[in-house]
């Protein structure tokens, strides 16, 4: 066989595969089922209802339902989002699917539902004719107690035509006897015998009547446990709604109050922001007006400063021509003037680091040659000869020392 | 001669104008599921060439195609499986266009990673009947249970041991080997194209080269079980010695036994023994190909 003829003989029997689908009989092996192509549980399908509920975290696209050997049953293509449902019947078997699909993921719903027995069936049928013969329709839940009084009380007329037959029967059987002699001779024993019988038959109808009597009274009884129990389920229902109502209402409520609640502090927070804005506005035009203020002042300053100094270039000049010093006590002024510059000690404030023993800080002042004085908000007051260097260079050595934590001059 | 040809002509003109009138009608609506039946089973033939075509085009786009043979069979399997979701799923979507909703299902299989199984090696007799065999395991638990006796030569009673399976449970795999061998295995072959020569010589060759036969046939079957163990519901994972333990002695996960290790041949080295309570103590099990059931 060539490659044409094998492959179209292939393609042939695939397709006669397809065509002839595999004949449904009642089922009696479980029902695989398959959510996505994966097997997600089976439905227990022997002649008893089954149902499978299964919650995927992925949307569900596709139902299949399988039988044991493959064939494929019967299943259904989901929707995105939402509801979609389907009954596969299988034989006289059904399968209800649902599917519901949301964001979150989907759920499915199996629902297996046998055919109903011949008894079922049965019952059914007389069901539908004491429907029938009841003309007066009852309430929905009343209809099976009025079916059983129905039915019962049918019970009752056929008895009672059975015996009225029976009676005229006998009655035509006496009328048919020719001979008056001896109709005299059994006419005696006749009736009596008769009469036993219908007394007993009327015994029979009596207790018969008396259970169904029974029958009926405790109908009527469940009938009425039955209509307390509606009442109750109403109410229940009633309340339920009502309670359903106050809670859609309070929710209601309580959106609209959050809602106004929120409308509420997000305009707070916008006049808040606002006002401060404002305020930033103003104390920004209020530094702008202090900055102008203050560049008035130092230049007004400093024209006076100018003055000042061109007021003791006068003075000095004035001075200078009314003493004429010699050099020579010029030069004693100036070493009398160093002597006391020399003579006057260097005064600075320090602290010391945390953990600083009063031992270190004795000796440090010592190898400074210094002395200690008035001790003032932590800050120790320190007198030395006048460094070599400047104060503010001596200033940074003194705060490079290990124990030293701040030094200043002033106070 | 000339007569002939002109005959052949008609012909095929006569089935070109089929063709299109079944095609229109498919883009036509149908409005319930009796009016769907109806419709795609004339159509058959139409769309199963057109599902083949599309898989052979995905398997060009893919690089995954050869003109031979092997090719056309495995375009023509996966186009008959679409075509088989498309018949039963398909009723539920009415009303729709067929040939729209055809084409809009295949198109999703062939947008999924790895619509099917495709390995140059899996599409030769042997493979073909591997991958033929697992692939059914995955939707028929009677060829799943036949996975069994496929790899290994069990009977039914050997299944039941090996898996600890209880009296309920034994009672359903004598019912899943009778149906296997009553139609299961022969759909199955005619569903991959296996002809009865192709099986007579694979029959051969296991004859003439057990061990070499055996050989390939692990290592084919590896890929195919690689592959559609994702299948299997995705809370049964491979699991060790000392878990597969605890899930025997305490009775519980009945199913997650029977098809991971159906479709598992480390799981079941690493929990053999476990389910005959030490009954099962040789050596641990070898793939032993069977071809028949």
């Amino acid at each position: 066989m060539g490659h044409e003829e094998e492959l179209e003989a292939y393609r042939s029997q695939l397709l006669e595969s397809l065509n002839s689908r595999p004949e449904i009989r009642s089922w009696s092996d479980p029902i695989q089922v398959y959510v996505n192509e994966r097997r997600v549980g089976e439905l227990e399908s022997a002649g008893i209802g089954a149902m499978l509920q299964v919650q995927c975290v992925d949307h569900i696209e596709t139902v299949q339902l399988r039988a044991e050997d493959g064939t494929l049953l019967g299943g259904l293509t989901a929707l995105e989002c939402g509801y979609r449902t389907d009954r596969v019947r299988l034989s006289a078997d059904t399968v209800e699917l649902s599917v519901h699909n949301l964001a979150q993921g989907g759920t499915l719903s199996a629902l297996f539902t046998p055919a109903p027995s011949f008894w079922s069936r049965a019952w059914k049928s007389i069901a539908d004719v004491t429907d029938r013969v009841v003309a007066r329709r009852p309430e929905p839940a009343l209809a099976y107690g009025m079916r059983t009084v129905a039915f019962t009380q049918a019970l009752l007329a056929i008895a009672v035509v059975g015996l009225v037959a029976d009676r005229i029967t006998t009655g035509r059987t006496s009328d048919r006897t020719p001979s008056p002699v001896v109709q005299t001779a059994t006419l005696s024993p006749a009736p009596a015998a008769d009469m036993a019988k219908f007394e007993q038959r009327l015994d029979e109808l009596v207790r018969m009547q008396a259970k169904v009597d029974d029958a009926l009274g405790s109908q009527q009884k469940g009938v009425v446990q039955l209509q307390q129990a509606l009442v109750k389920l109403s109410s229940t229902q009633e309340s339920f709604e009502s309670n359903v109502l106050t809670v859609r209402e309070e929710i209601e409520k309580r959106l609209e109050t959050v809602g106004r609640e929120t409308d509420r502090q997000t305009r707070q927070m916008a006049s808040r922001g606002r006002v401060e804005q404002e305020q930033l506005e103003a104390a920004i035009q209020n530094l702008t007006a202090d900055n102008h203020r203050l560049a008035k002042e130092v230049v007004s300053l400093e024209e006076y400063n100018q003055v000042l100094k061109t007021k003791l270039q006068t003075a000095v000049a004035s001075a200078s021509k009314a003493v004429d010093p010699s050099p020579e006590r010029l030069l004693k002024m100036a070493d009398s003037l160093q002597a006391t510059q020399q003579q006057m000690p260097f005064l600075f404030w320090v602290t010391f680091s945390d953990g600083t023993s009063q031992e270190s800080i004795d000796k440090w002042v010592y190898e400074m040659q210094g002395h200690k004085g008035a001790v003032s908000e932590g800050w120790q007051e320190v007198r030395i000869v006048p460094p070599a260097v400047p104060p503010d260079r001596f200033l940074e050595q003194i705060r490079g020392e290990k124990i030293v934590k701040a030094a200043r001059i002033g106070q | 001669m000339a007569v002939t040809r002109m005959h052949n002509t008609l012909s095929k003109s006569h089935v070109m104008a089929d063709r299109m009138a079944t095609v229109n009608r498919l883009e036509e609506v149908v409005s319930t599921s009796d009016e769907f039946d109806q419709v795609v089973s004339q159509a058959l033939p139409v769309l199963l060439d057109r599902a083949t075509g599309y898989t052979k085009r995905f398997l060009r786009e893919t690089g995954q195609w050869n003109d031979d043979i092997e090719h056309e069979k495995f375009a023509l399997r996966w186009g008959s499986e679409y075509l088989e979701r498309f018949l039963v799923c398909g009723r539920s979507e009415v009303p729709c266009r067929p040939l729209f909703l055809f084409d809009s299902l295949v198109a999703k299989q062939h947008s999924k990673p790895e619509p099917f199984c495709y390995h140059p090696d899996l599409l030769r007799p042997l493979g073909r009947f591997l991958d033929g065999l697992v692939a059914r395991a995955v939707v028929s638990r009677d060829a799943l249970i036949a996975l069994y006796h496929h790899s290994y030569g069990w009977g039914a009673g050997d299944v039941i041991a090996v898996t600890g399976l209880n009296g309920l449970e034994s009672q359903r795999i004598y019912k899943n080997f009778r149906r296997w061998r009553e139609s299961g295995w022969q759909r199955t072959m005619d569903e991959v194209g296996l002809t009865k020569a192709e099986l007579a010589e694979l029959g051969q060759q296991q004859q003439r080269h057990r061990q070499r036969f055996n050989g390939e046939a692990e290592r084919l079957i590896r890929v195919a079980q690689g592959h559609y163990r994702k299948s299997e519901p995705d809370h049964y994972p491979c699991l060790s010695r000392s878990q597969w333990g605890e899930m025997f002695t305490q009775g519980y996960g009945c199913d997650y036994r029977i098809w991971h290790l159906a479709l598992c041949l480390d799981c079941m080295q690493t929990a053999w023994g476990l389910g005959s309570s030490g009954s099962l103590t040789g050596e641990k099990p070898r793939l032993e190909l069977q071809v028949r059931p």
